[in-house]
């Protein structure tokens, strides 16, 4: 049996780093300017404070995964380490604040706060500290998983819950996920590093298969940590289990253990959004669509809300259909909706289409030239006149005898040969609809 | 040496310019330093541009509280633009690109700063001999070693170059030079002064603190550099007066605890200038409480069971990769392990291989012993502190001792802070003044206080220094 459990990390959305007052956005600006005595670890500073904000964020995380929120006072730990990255060579991490939750049947361990360390480019021996002091959650599951389907339906669940919640920093990052995993008569293994979903379902896959194959060939899984190289798609070993690096953790005596405050938390309930759980059961009852369907919009934040949008528009049914085919669009590219640019851009289509102002094959071609084309805003079609498509017709007519003879014979399927080649001559120009009527029309005169 | 407040008082009233002033201070330097060694940096031209400025405020009666009185700042503390050694070759050339909270209090404050003080490597060292810019002397007698670690506060502020220095306390290095060299130096109740720009030694212990030649100097200076600042998240939202109490001291209404047990293994010149000391405080009419204190020795082994994890989880920043001393090498690793070894002396090495294996995960059993014992001397101080309002003692059980005595013999050289170190692990105020002397050694008393009674501390030093008279031999 298959066993897999994972440790999440994700960037809190925040306007201020975790321990200064440094801006958290590090992806928009120049390396090393979001930066002071703080978050680079001058000597003699200090960290000047836990960011409420973090706080609030983090507590509202772990309330809509029902957790227990401690409340005995909360140490922050120094983990030690040398790296470029990380400037005084000690991460602060939490004790975990929050315990017990559960989350579409994953039940979680723990969670607890940390800081991000700078970025290091090993190629070039530069370090940009923009990133350094970045809050961090880290959500750790326990191995409740039996399976790659299982384990990426509880992310995908866990990433709309944080969407839901708007916690994330930046959605196009998302979250890092370290994965563990072992099968029967194996050893767990730790595969760190995955930047994606589709990355650990791909990760997952391949370690699987590879602990079935060494057992297979009476070989031993023993404890190790395993790095997952995206580019080539496999997992590297790192450290094995005997090598096991001390941190020394100690608690951090420049900061005194933080007490999160009852009060905050039953402040955050009250207030808690909308849960992709709660979506789901109210799409199911407002527009009587089925569960599935309403499981596959709510799953992405940015699809279900779209499917609110639309259903008002053009109807339950065009609007279900509509994000049912762009959802496929999606998977097949890995992608939320939040990863488009202009996602108003789709409705747009969609009201162009429902109200027959493009026709299905130029419908088609829109949404991929969209979801792939950020410079691409979709317009009516300038469609042809009947009179203009009936000459197309003739000319058709006249350069395919064969098929005209075929169709004259009964034979059904060449009406289609010849409507498809009205609508190549006319580059989707046609509505297929009226092509067939004015073909059928021309052809039976 | 005239008072300080005499020195002020001409500067208020227009007698002596604050840069007349600081021209009598620099010509002190130039004749004691060459032999004290007791500055990194001398800042000589920005001191003159600040003295300066101040003339015209002064004229204006803007002088805030300083007008100009001259400083001196241990080379542990930020100032921008002004290289930061803690006197180590790690730090040779760093500038910092900020100011620490007690320096920039000074600024506002109108007091110039003379220089940047040699102090022992990192603050590790009671003697002042670990530095790498050279060992401090004594400013009383030469021969002898000024204390550590403040040691070029200690000294500067005994040959009157500086009027006042700001130090730092861990274990005793702010009380220890000011002992050795004869002048005053507070150690405050930890949080009560920000540690904000302050280089780590052991962070539950580090506290910034004044060196003055008397315990209006303190005053003054504490009415300055203490209060909340929320860059320290260990900084205590507390606002004393030290001036407002400074003569306040009511000698009927005070009792002062004392132990045979603090003189233990103290030389006789010292055990004779504190027995000196309680006399003159009951011949004023403070009741003397006899207290009993089981567990003052435990502190010691306690400190450096606490300090060294902190002091080799501080040091951990100094990889040559950002800022400070670098080797460079083929690999990451060998740039880190080289760097640290050619930067770092002796003594630091040893903290932080000691440090490094009393926090390895085997051994947290010590470390977990360790905090054990110092809440047992915060619990033996807090039922002490039920008794009495103060605890006097040696501030350094022994005389001062000579260059080189003691520097290869880490065990005998630490025993020097045995009597300091209890009020670091417990947070709480301790007071050294001069209160002996035995040929030209000065020797000094501690007072130790509970927490937030550091005003009350210097206010009996003040009645000392009115009303008594030091033990001579």
């Amino acid at each position: 049996m298959v066993r897999i459990g994972f440790e999440i990390h994700v960037q809190l959305k925040t306007k201020s780093k975790l321990f200064c007052t440094c801006p958290t956005n590090f992806l928009d600006v120049e390396p090393n300017t979001n930066v002071c005595p703080v978050c680079t670890a001058q000597p003699g500073s200090k960290p000047n404070g836990i960011n409420e904000e973090v706080i609030r964020k983090a507590v509202l995380v772990a309330l809509a995964l029902n957790c227990k929120i401690r409340t005995e006072p909360i140490r922050f730990m120094r983990k030690h380490y040398f790296y470029p990255d990380l400037p005084s060579n000690y991460q602060r991490t939490s004790e975990p604040f929050a315990v017990d939750g559960e989350l579409a049947g994953v039940r979680i361990r723990e969670i607890h706060i940390e800081e991000d360390p700078g970025r290091y480019e090993l190629r070039d021996g530069t370090v940009d500290y923009n990133r350094s002091g970045v809050p961090l959650i880290e959500i750790v599951t326990e191995p409740d998983m039996t399976s790659v389907e299982e384990a990426r339906d509880f992310l995908k669940h866990l990433r709309a819950v944080l969407d839901y919640l708007d916690v994330i920093l930046y959605p196009q990052i998302g979250f890092r996920v370290d994965a563990n995993v072992s099968i029967e008569g194996g050893e767990r293994v730790e595969v760190k590093n995955i930047n994606s979903i589709h990355g650990v379902v791909r990760a997952l896959k391949y370690e699987i298969a590879r602990h079935k194959r060494m057992l297979a060939m009476g070989k031993k899984i023993t404890r190790e940590t395993r790095h997952w190289d995206e580019v080539r798609g496999v997992t590297v070993s790192l450290r094995e289990k005997e090598t096991a690096e001390d941190y020394r953790y100690m608690p951090d005596p420049d900061i005194p253990p933080y007490h999160i405050d009852p009060a905050l938390v039953e402040q955050l309930r009250a207030q808690m959004p909308e849960l992709p759980h709660q979506k789901k059961d109210r799409l199911v009852s407002e527009y009587g669509i089925d569960e599935s369907a309403a499981w596959t919009f709510v799953l992405d934040k940015g699809l279900g809300d779209l499917f609110e949008s639309l259903a008002d528009r053009v109807g339950v049914k065009n609007a279900t259909a509509f994000c049912l085919n762009l959802r496929g669009e999606l998977n097949y590219r890995n992608k939320y909706l939040s990863d488009i640019q202009k996602p108003e851009r789709l409705e747009s289509l969609a009201d162009l289409y429902f109200s027959g102002k493009i026709t299905k094959p130029v419908y088609v071609d829109y949404l991929r030239k969209v979801l792939d084309d950020p410079t691409f805003v979709p317009k009516a079609q300038e469609l042809l006149s009947e009179d203009e498509i009936r000459a197309i017709a003739r000319e058709i007519i006249a350069a395919n005898p064969d098929a005209v003879a075929d169709y004259r014979n009964g034979e059904k399927k060449a009406l289609n040969f010849l409507v498809g080649q009205i609508v190549a001559k006319t580059k989707g120009k046609a509505d297929p609809k009226k092509a067939i009527q004015i073909l059928r029309g021309e052809l039976n005169r | 040496m005239p008072m300080l407040e005499e020195t002020l008082e001409k500067i208020r009233n227009g007698e002596v310019l604050p840069s007349e002033h600081l021209e009598e201070k620099i010509a002190i330097f130039e004749e004691r330093e060459p032999e004290l060694n007791a500055f990194i940096t001398p800042t000589l031209d920005q001191a003159r541009e600040q003295a300066k400025n101040i003339d015209s405020l002064v004229r204006q009666e803007k002088g805030e509280a300083f007008y100009g009185l001259v400083w001196g700042i241990k080379d542990n503390f930020a100032i921008k633009g002004v290289r930061m050694t803690c006197a180590s070759k790690m730090l040779e050339n760093y500038v910092p690109p900020y100011t620490a909270t007690p320096v920039e209090r000074i600024f506002e404050n109108n007091g110039v700063i003379l220089g940047k003080l040699n102090m022992d490597e990192f603050a590790c060292g009671s003697s002042g001999e670990t530095s790498y810019f050279g060992p401090t002397r004594n400013a009383r007698n030469p021969e002898y070693v000024p204390g550590g670690s403040s040691s070029g506060a200690g000294a500067a502020v005994a040959a009157g170059i500086v009027d006042l220095a700001l130090g730092s306390d861990t274990g005793g290095s702010i009380r220890n030079p000011a002992s050795f060299n004869g002048v005053v130096g507070l150690k405050p109740t930890y949080g009560l002064v920000s540690r904000y720009g302050l280089a780590d030694l052991a962070m539950s212990l580090d506290v910034p603190g004044p060196l003055a030649s008397d315990a209006y100097g303190i005053a003054l200076a504490m009415d300055v550099i203490h209060g909340y600042d929320p860059r320290d998240r260990v900084s205590a939202k507390v606002q004393l007066s030290f001036l407002g109490s400074l003569d306040k001291f009511d000698p009927g209404s005070v009792r002062i605890g004392f132990s045979d047990k603090l003189l233990d293994g103290a030389e006789a010149p010292v055990v004779k200038t504190i027995q000196h000391v309680l006399k003159f405080y009951e011949s004023k009419g403070v009741e003397v409480v006899e207290v009993d204190l089981p567990d003052i020795w435990t502190a010691f082994p306690a400190y450096y069971l606490v300090m060294y994890p902190e002091f080799a989880s501080a040091m951990q920043k100094f990889d040559g990769i950002k800022y400070g001393h670098r080797t460079d090498a083929q690999t990451l690793y060998d740039v880190v392990a080289k760097s640290r070894d050619e930067g770092f002396g002796k003594e630091i090495k040893r903290r932080i291989i000691m440090g490094t294996f009393i926090s390895m995960a085997k051994n947290a059993e010590w470390y977990r012993l360790a905090l054990r014992a110092r809440a047992t001397i915060v619990r033996m101080f807090k039922k002490a502190f039920e008794q009495v309002d103060m605890i006097l003692s040696p501030t350094v059980p022994t005389l001062p001792f000579k260059l080189g005595e003691r520097i290869n013999d880490p065990v005998k050289m630490y025993m020097a802070d045995a009597l300091t170190v209890p009020a670091n692990l417990a947070g709480i105020p301790a007071i050294s003044f001069p209160a002996g002397w035995y040929g030209d050694l000065p020797i000094g008393a501690q007072l130790m206080g509970p927490r937030y009674s550091d005003p009350l501390l210097v206010s009996a030093v003040r009645f000392f220094e009115k009303e008594g008279k030091q033990w001579s031999e």
